[in-house]
């Protein structure tokens, strides 16, 4: 996966997961991307809160999100 | 939490649940047993039969109790084995996949035209009815499940009994909410599923008209008069005649609570919200009381249900993500809305046990998410 560049902070983001949660919550074709803790900050929720979606997403089946958070 | 999801389902009645719940313990006989614990649970089968029958104007021995609605649906369409099928664009996925199940039998299936109102016009049946000679049945659902319009079933099964053609409505969305008669509404077919109305899951009925009974679902013992064998759901059965005479008894009292929480949602959305970032799918009048289907510009309905997750509030959206696409609502797509705005549908759906504060916290997340979404995606 190519990685991304946190639109805030400026963090790289090199996890599947965090990428999938930028197309989940945002939009499928995001051209902008927050790594996770300033995703949380944005939607105003912390971030174990989102890794507990990520494993809702994963349970779900969502292709979005992967088995080893890699 | 606001739940704000009742056309998706709704909480068990407290009044339903006491008086089902002996049956799956002390009371817990089989209704085809001889003797007196097996009577008592064929007794309150027969007055739950009694109990739908009465709410939607039909006799006991026109009611057959199912596993819901999707079981009614696939039943009815089941026992067409040749000629033709109308229906509408935007019926629930178990009657247009099994239309699509006949269509491979040789049954030629016809779709009505339906524009962005999302209500099929009574002209539109009588024509196509006129037009083909074959027509064994109609299927149209009585309330859209998505975007909650009211259909004319009425008119069209006063058409249809003129014509001798058989009419069925999935009436889901509309049993346990709207004032039903099945003689007034001149359907030979009614589903509904009780979990719409309060009731327990997994449980349904199916009104067939005397005479018109489909054939045999499942064949073995002599539950459901040989129609639909297989042990009564005692539990669920006697569920389902609870909630539903609740409901039909607070019928208006609900539809009038259900009126002003939408209304206070979409009040406080104009509120928050510009004009051109969102519309609601067909006009108040024609919408069942409690039930908006909301497009917002710009984002994609799912990640508005995520968000509103986020903030406690549980609504659908049409649109589907199973493999990390967004896919568009069908229903929209068929109306003749573009596949963005097919995309960014969000549905509420309230119920008896919402009130119009509830609706405009909604608006509230509903604001929240929009700005979250768009704002995000307009910094790129």
């Amino acid at each position: 996966m190519k990685s991304k560049i946190c639109y805030v902070c400026g963090k790289e983001i090199t996890k599947r997961n965090d990428v999938g949660l930028n197309k989940k919550l945002i939009a499928k074709d995001t051209k902008i991307f927050y790594c996770l803790d300033c995703l949380a900050e944005y939607l105003e929720v912390d971030v174990d809160f989102l890794l507990e979606k990520v494993k809702e997403f994963k349970e779900q089946g969502c292709a979005l999100f992967g088995g080893d958070d890699s | 939490m606001i739940y704000a999801d009742c056309a998706a389902t709704t909480r068990l009645s407290s009044r339903a649940l006491d008086e089902a719940l002996p049956y799956l313990r002390d009371a817990y006989g089989n209704a085809s047993s001889l003797y007196s614990l097996g009577v008592n649970s064929r007794r309150a089968v027969e007055l739950a039969r009694a109990r739908v029958a009465e709410s939607i104007g039909a006799s006991p021995e026109e009611i057959y109790f199912t596993s819901g609605g999707s079981e009614g649906n696939s039943w009815v369409l089941s026992s067409v084995a040749s000629g033709s099928v109308l229906t509408s664009p935007f019926e629930h996925p178990s009657v247009w996949r099994g239309c699509e199940r006949l269509a491979k039998r040789g049954v030629r299936i016809h779709t009505l035209p339906v524009d962005r109102s999302g209500v099929v016009r009574v002209e539109d049946v009588a024509r196509a009815a006129e037009f083909l000679s074959d027509l064994r049945l109609v299927s149209i659902m009585s309330v859209n499940n998505e975007i909650g319009t009211i259909q004319p079933i009425a008119e069209i099964g006063t058409f249809l009994r003129s014509k001798g053609v058989l009419f069925h409505t999935d009436a889901v969305q509309a049993v346990g909410r709207l004032p039903l008669d099945v003689g007034s509404l001149g359907v030979d077919y009614l589903t509904a599923s009780a979990h719409k109305f309060n009731g327990p899951k997994g449980v349904g009925f199916l009104y067939a008209r005397k005479g018109v009974a489909p054939p045999p679902l499942i064949l073995g013992g002599e539950q459901e008069r040989g129609f639909r064998a297989g042990t009564e759901n005692v539990f669920g059965i006697v569920a389902t005649g609870a909630a539903l005479v609740e409901n039909v008894e607070k019928l208006e009292e609900n539809a009038q609570r259900e009126r002003a929480t939408i209304r206070a949602t979409l009040e406080r959305l104009g509120e928050l919200l510009l004009p051109t970032e969102y519309f609601v799918v067909g006009s108040e009048s024609e919408r069942a009381p409690g039930v908006a289907d909301i497009v917002f510009g710009g984002t994609g309905g799912e990640a508005m249900v995520q968000i509103l997750d986020f903030k406690g509030v549980c609504v659908s959206s049409g649109s589907a993500c199973s493999s990390g696409q967004d896919r568009p609502s069908r229903v929209l797509l068929a109306l003749g809305f573009s596949e963005e705005e097919a995309k960014s549908a969000v549905r509420v759906s309230f119920g008896r046990d919402n009130t119009p504060d509830e609706g405009a916290l909604v608006a509230e997340a509903f604001a929240f998410a929009y700005h979250k979404i768009v704002g995000a995606r307009g910094r790129a």
